[in-house]
């Protein structure tokens, strides 16, 4: 972009400040390799799902199923893995049952003209049922091959693997939106929906497209978190949602229309990513940490909103 | 009655707002019955009984007349809850002196476009308006519609209400009003009354020259049949439709809104599924099923009402330009990556064809003035050989002189060997730009007229639909 303008900026600037001033207040524990480390594999789900909420938030409309689908992929991953299934079955079976969780998200939105956020509202409870129903409730993780391990804990190269995922799945959202007729259709649907379908847009198969695409995403970070933690809650996905849809609203303030971008995305992740391991390090009580992200959220959009106007 | 007029950028808008405090002015006084008063802000000019009109002011489309007359002000109180009767009775007072039969206590989003603008008018007046801004009021109407309205702002006139008129529509202008001052680069340039007052003085005021009439060489009996409409029936064309047009020819569907028109074109466009009939081009069926199929058959559209269906007003005019016609513009065949460099000089190209005015390809859509955003959604096609050109309402809300130009555009397409269909409520514009005009009316073609056939009075008598009243 050649044009420069400081309320885009100030977005990456917080980001910045904010290293710095925990860099300070706790220069051994906050700017150490371990945090580092551990911060990267903490923000690593988050960014995945909250892609996932900016490729749906690109065309305008929302998914609320995202939590959902993610413990729904890691709940079908271990049970299959518990009842003997290797990786090669029980990954496609996963990421299949979430990708159906978006086709149909997708179908009702596009086909039937259902609300999305009533629509992926609906389907994410379905879906957290199917994954309650499947485990039985109780934690799973028996039967876990020690290599499906490796791809949420493991090392690349002295980096964490996680890292490497984030890097991918991000630079791949942002790749096609920013420059596949792919994502230059997503953008135009955001834009104007039915002005895309009058210039003869596919806009329903887009949209199915999207949140199929968007089930995916979710159900890789479930699986990922999975193979961090080693075993699976059928309600672990559920608290990725708000804090998805917080760093999308972060992340649009660094984008020059307003429009949700991946890059802004992942610096909303990075943001809330990096306040919640400061404070943690500095003390803070967790019920101020919340109160403090929430005005952080109302800040950030508000000074954006105040820059506009001006 | 006075009438304000002059190109996009002249300075009507600057002054409305002014007027309705809007916006502040560097220097100058408004004087009110003779007496200087302070216009600072909305509040002001309301309490002055300044009321002003704005194109497609929106109403509350579940509200009914009654409602929306009172949105904005303290309703009248019976026991602490709303006084419903004391609302409807005020209203009533006042549409029985101009709009006697305008329904009260329907929801507006059923009333016809007409309608909603008098709903509009008389939200303006009902609580003690005096002076009138009218932005374009019939901008939208049907020129029967229209008449009416003047018919209404005519009464008002007489019983001592002043009224400013801002339209395009210049025979409008020099019919009604008393008056009309020309606006030109922000100054006031000329004023004119009584005989004077003809759209030709008018035009040559603002800065252009009168229209000329344009020679169009007759389309020949050899030529194609491009477009055959074969008994169609639509969702609002409900009597079966049947014509042709051929290679290089331009007809018209002139009638009222909802009419049957629109639905026909959006049918044609893949839109709108036919109810029965069959369309052919060149001779082989053509049964689109979006506006996907229609594009891949060769055919071209430009929508109505630009901001709503047909502009992508946050993203700049390259992407505007290239979104229908995407995928011919790529780094390498079979690559589904757009090559910003081939984009960017075809748009250019196709700028240069439609007489688009504008400062960057990156400059965003929202920043054209109205006539240019048409270009801009005329542009979109104009690198590529289409066979069957649909325009709806190709010049509504756009300025004289963005009027001529996008006319020789149409009449450039169809000497491409285009066969073109105008949809329109526009009188003058199904005139000029027609090779050939049927008029639509309560879903059915009711009339047709050649060219040389086709009168002002006659279509207007054709499109009217005949009320029992």
């Amino acid at each position: 972009m050649s044009r420069l303008n400081l309320s885009r900026f100030g977005t990456l600037l917080a980001f910045v400040a904010l290293c710095v001033g925990f860099s300070i207040a706790a220069p051994q524990a906050f700017a150490s390799q371990a945090n580092v480390y551990n911060l990267v594999q903490q923000m690593a789900t988050l960014a995945i799902v909250a892609t996932a909420a900016t490729l749906v938030m690109t065309i305008s409309e929302f998914d609320l199923s995202v939590g959902y689908s993610a413990s729904l992929a890691a709940v079908v991953c271990f049970v299959l893995f518990a009842a003997g299934y290797d990786v090669w079955v029980a990954v496609p079976a996963a990421l299949l049952a979430s990708v159906a969780g978006g086709v149909v998200n997708g179908i009702l939105v596009a086909r039937f003209g259902i609300p999305s956020f009533v629509a992926t509202l609906a389907v994410g409870t379905i879906l957290s049922g199917f994954a309650f129903g499947a485990s039985g409730g109780a934690s799973l993780f028996r039967g876990m091959p020690e290599g499906f391990k490796a791809v949420g804990r493991g090392d690349f190269y002295g980096v964490p693997v996680l890292a490497v995922w984030i890097v991918v799945v991000v630079g791949i959202a942002a790749f096609v939106l920013a420059k596949t007729e792919f994502g230059r259709r997503l953008r135009a649907i955001g834009g104007n929906r039915l002005a895309a379908h009058l210039a003869g847009l596919p806009v329903m198969r887009d949209t199915i497209v999207t949140f199929a695409v968007a089930g995916f995403l979710s159900a890789l970070a479930g699986l990922l978190l999975a193979a961090r933690l080693g075993s699976v809650q059928h309600t672990m996905g559920e608290p990725l949602l708000l804090p998805a849809y917080a760093a999308v609203f972060i992340g649009t303030t660094a984008s020059p229309t307003g429009a949700p971008t991946v890059a802004g995305t992942l610096l909303g992740v990075a943001i809330t990513g990096v306040l919640a391991n400061g404070m943690t390090i500095l003390g803070i009580d967790p019920f101020i940490q919340k109160i403090m992200t929430g005005v952080i959220i109302i800040a950030a959009v508000l000074l954006r909103r105040l820059g506009r106007t001006q | 009655m006075v009438g304000l007029v002059g190109h996009n950028g002249a300075g009507k808008s600057t002054l409305i707002k002014i007027v309705a405090g809007a916006q502040r002015a560097d220097a100058g006084a408004i004087a009110l019955d003779g007496t200087p008063v302070a216009i600072e802000n909305p509040h002001d000019a309301y309490a002055a009984g300044i009321r002003v009109i704005h194109q497609d002011a929106p109403l509350v489309p579940e509200f009914d007349t009654v409602e929306n007359c009172f949105l904005g002000r303290p309703y009248p109180r019976r026991f602490g809850t709303i006084d419903r009767t004391a609302m409807r009775k005020t209203i009533a007072q006042v549409a029985a002196d101009i709009a006697p039969d305008l329904p009260l206590d329907v929801p507006v989003a059923f009333l016809p476009p007409a309608e909603k603008q008098f709903v509009r008018l008389l939200r303006a007046i009902s609580d003690k308006g005096r002076i009138l801004v009218l932005d374009e009021p019939t901008a939208a109407l049907p020129a029967e519609d229209a008449h009416r309205f003047y018919a209404v702002i005519e009464r008002m006139r007489a019983q001592g209400t002043a009224v400013l008129l801002v339209s395009h529509r210049l025979d409008e202008i020099a019919e009604f009003c008393d008056r009309a001052v020309v606006l030109r680069d922000g100054k006031l340039v000329a004023a004119f009354a009584g005989a004077e007052l003809t759209p030709a003085n008018l035009i040559t005021a603002m800065g252009g020259t009168a229209p000329a009439a344009t020679h169009r060489p007759p389309i020949g009996e050899t030529a194609t049949d491009m477009l055959v409409i074969d008994g169609l029936v639509t969702r609002e064309m409900r009597t079966p439709v049947s014509f042709t047009v051929k290679a290089g020819e331009v007809v018209a569907l002139y009638g009222l809104a909802g009419s049957g028109r629109s639905s026909l074109l959006q049918t044609i466009w893949g839109a709108e599924a036919p109810v029965a009939g069959a369309i052919r081009i060149e001779g082989e069926a053509y049964r689109p099923k979006s506006p996907r199929d229609a594009v891949r058959a060769g055919v071209s559209y430009v929508p109505a009402d630009r901001h709503r269906t047909g502009l992508f007003a946050d993203f700049d005019l390259v992407f505007n330009n290239t979104l229908p016609l995407l995928s011919s513009h790529r780094v390498a065949p079979g690559l589904p990556l757009p090559d910003t460099r081939a984009e960017r000089s075809a748009f250019m190209m196709a700028a240069e064809r439609v007489a688009m005015v504008f400062t960057s390809p990156r400059q965003l859509a929202r920043t054209l003035s109205g006539g240019n955003q048409q270009k801009l959604l005329f542009s979109r096609w104009a690198n590529r050989h289409s066979r069957v050109m649909l325009l709806d309402e190709p010049t509504e809300g756009v300025d004289v002189m963005a009027k001529r130009t996008i006319k020789e555009i149409v009449h450039m397409i169809a000497a491409d060997g285009n066969a073109v269909l105008v949809s329109t409520s526009d009188r003058e514009e199904a005139l000029e730009l027609a090779d050939r005009i049927l008029v639509c009316r309560d879903g059915a073609v009711v009339a047709s007229f050649t060219r040389a056939e086709a009168t002002p009075g006659a279509l207007s008598a054709a499109a009217q639909a005949k009320v029992a009243s």
